[in-house]
């Protein structure tokens, strides 16, 4: 797939020219346009000469360079005021400037092509040698970024129709998943009395295999959405999401007898929605993950760090062991036979996925036996504390 | 108790088994008529001249995903129809889609309804759904 996707379309006569990198030579005078051409000509690019400042801005508008050699000196508009002009123009930002002049090696010229954003300067008489590898590396430079940025398309490109491939996958898939659950509670019902205890075990596996599949389909979703649908900020009060989160969770904390608890939560400009996601997977991680020894304890807070909240979730469960660190956030990773701990193992790459894209962080401390506190941080919106 | 009204709107023969099943049992009793897609349902609504008197039902329930013409068409042309618009459309989906739901309100949707995954559940919210507009609301004679 990728290696088709790599390839160009080729759109016109000039569409593989388009890639060669071009190089502008300004310079008021012809013979030296012509020699320093001469000393470039080895170099795979294409070679553009214009004798004056204006002539070169009329190049600047119709081609993307890959590196502009500048005289300083020339009359009318000089190297440095047509440097200015060009950086005005959108298709030069990042495009290197040397400026070659043969005025004396004054820092105040030094400076000012450093203010303008001139990345080098040479001096006149020029050395050929030093002028080609100088400009042989800004090509390959060049090329190095031409080569990042049309990969980072692809890539992108790509990235995206897996997202797209699995939110309509399993956005599609709820409907027969739903059918295959009902109907087979139909059939448990209806038959309840004709079938015989292997029948009725084979149903069994039916309905739960289909109620797991619903729970990865849904986890599948929330993944997929995240990305794709606008975060909307807002302000958030974190300890009525938190609440919320807490009355799903009442019977299992009734019946692990598992004790919440949690000091003072902000409001704050987030994504509730966020907040949510991140309460429901750390409770629910926290009150999952218990030996069945002794009764959970789960600890919610929240600290004011200058520019975020940092928001931990502690709990003494068994812990996460320091070798499974790095697959921990990873999507479809679980560290558990079903049998013992049943998930999905989506739940904190949703997580993760979410925090990033909002600009915060999450990451864990962990003693395996004695408990696991994550942590996560939100990013303040507002003016940080002084 | 007069019959309530109900055009079924749904391609998927399970959940019209579903849905039949549910309502048969509805505290209050329902007629249906289904329509397996958008465009079966605009040819009940408003049929070629000739071809028999138009469907006016007191409520129609509506899925989204379909062949021909989805949910969300035949719901712009109903309500963009003067003889129909005032007509409740309930969606009944499996779509948890935010953006489904944004967009159905936008096209005058009268509620939107995840289909449960528990089938006690779907026929609860299919019972609570001809509750409210069966016996709650008022509507147009």
């Amino acid at each position: 797939m990728t290696s088709t996707m790599l390839r160009q379309p080729v759109t016109g006569p000039d569409a593989l020219a388009e890639n060669v990198p071009k190089i502008l030579l300004v310079d008021d005078r012809w013979e030296n346009l012509l020699a320093t051409e001469k000393v470039l000509r080895p170099l795979p690019a294409r070679i553009f000469k214009a004798s004056s400042g204006n002539e070169a801005l009329s190049l600047v508008l119709r081609h993307r360079f890959a590196i502009v050699l500048l005289d300083v000196q020339m009359p009318e508009m000089d190297g440095f005021e047509t440097a200015m002009l060009m950086q005005e123009h959108e298709g030069m930002a990042g495009v290197p400037i040397i400026f070659v002049t043969a005025i004396s090696k004054e820092e105040k010229y030094a400076s000012r092509a450093a203010e303008i954003g001139a990345v080098d300067y040479i001096f006149k008489p020029i050395n050929p040698d030093i002028l080609k590898s100088k400009v042989a590396v800004y090509i390959d430079l060049y090329l190095q970024r031409e080569q990042i940025l049309r990969l980072n398309a692809v890539l992108s490109q790509s990235n995206e129709e897996l997202e797209r491939f699995a939110y309509i996958c399993s956005h599609d898939m709820q409907e027969p998943v739903r059918m295959m659950n009902a109907f087979a509670g139909l059939l448990a019902e209806h038959a309840a009395e004709k079938l015989d205890d292997g029948s009725r075990r084979y149903l069994n596996f039916i309905l739960d295999n289909a109620r797991r599949m619903q729970k990865m389909i849904n986890d599948i979703l929330t993944f997929s959405r995240v990305g794709r649908e606008d975060i909307i900020v807002e302000t958030v009060d974190c300890e009525a999401v938190l609440a919320e989160v807490l009355s799903e969770f009442e019977d299992q904390i009734r019946e692990t007898d598992a004790q919440v608890t949690y000091g003072h939560l902000p409001r704050l400009e987030a994504s509730s929605t966020l907040v949510r996601i991140l309460f429901q997977n750390l409770i629910g991680n926290a009150l999952k993950y218990q030996d069945g020894n002794r009764r959970p304890e789960v600890e919610i807070a929240a600290v004011r760090q200058r520019h975020a909240w940092r928001f931990a979730v502690k709990d003494n469960g068994i812990g996460i062991d320091e070798t499974f660190r790095s697959r921990i956030f990873t999507i479809f990773q679980r560290l558990h036979r079903k049998e013992d701990y049943p998930g999905t193992g989506i739940g904190l790459s949703t997580c993760r996925k979410f925090i990033q894209l909002y600009g915060g962080e999450i990451d864990f401390v962990s003693a395996p036996g004695e408990g696991t506190t994550f942590q996560f941080t939100l990013p303040v919106k507002e003016a940080p504390l002084p | 108790m007069k019959p309530f009204k109900i055009l079924v709107v749904e391609d998927n023969e399970g959940d019209v088994e579903m849905t039949q099943r549910a309502l048969a049992k509805s505290p209050h009793p329902c007629s249906l008529t289904i329509a397996n897609d958008g465009m079966h349902a605009l040819e009940l609504l408003r049929p070629e001249p000739g071809t028999g008197a138009p469907l006016i039902p007191q409520l129609i329930l509506l899925d989204i995903n379909m062949p021909r013409m989805d949910g969300k068409d035949l719901l712009v042309a109903v309500k963009s129809d003067p003889g129909l618009r005032h007509i409740p459309v309930v969606m009944f989906t499996s779509s948890e889609s935010p953006t489904d739901i944004r967009e159905c309100y936008e096209r005058h949707a009268s509620c939107y309804v995840v289909k449960p995954f528990n089938s006690g559940k779907y026929t609860q919210a299919l019972h609570d759904v001809v509750n409210f507009w069966g016996t709650i609301s008022r509507l147009p004679h």
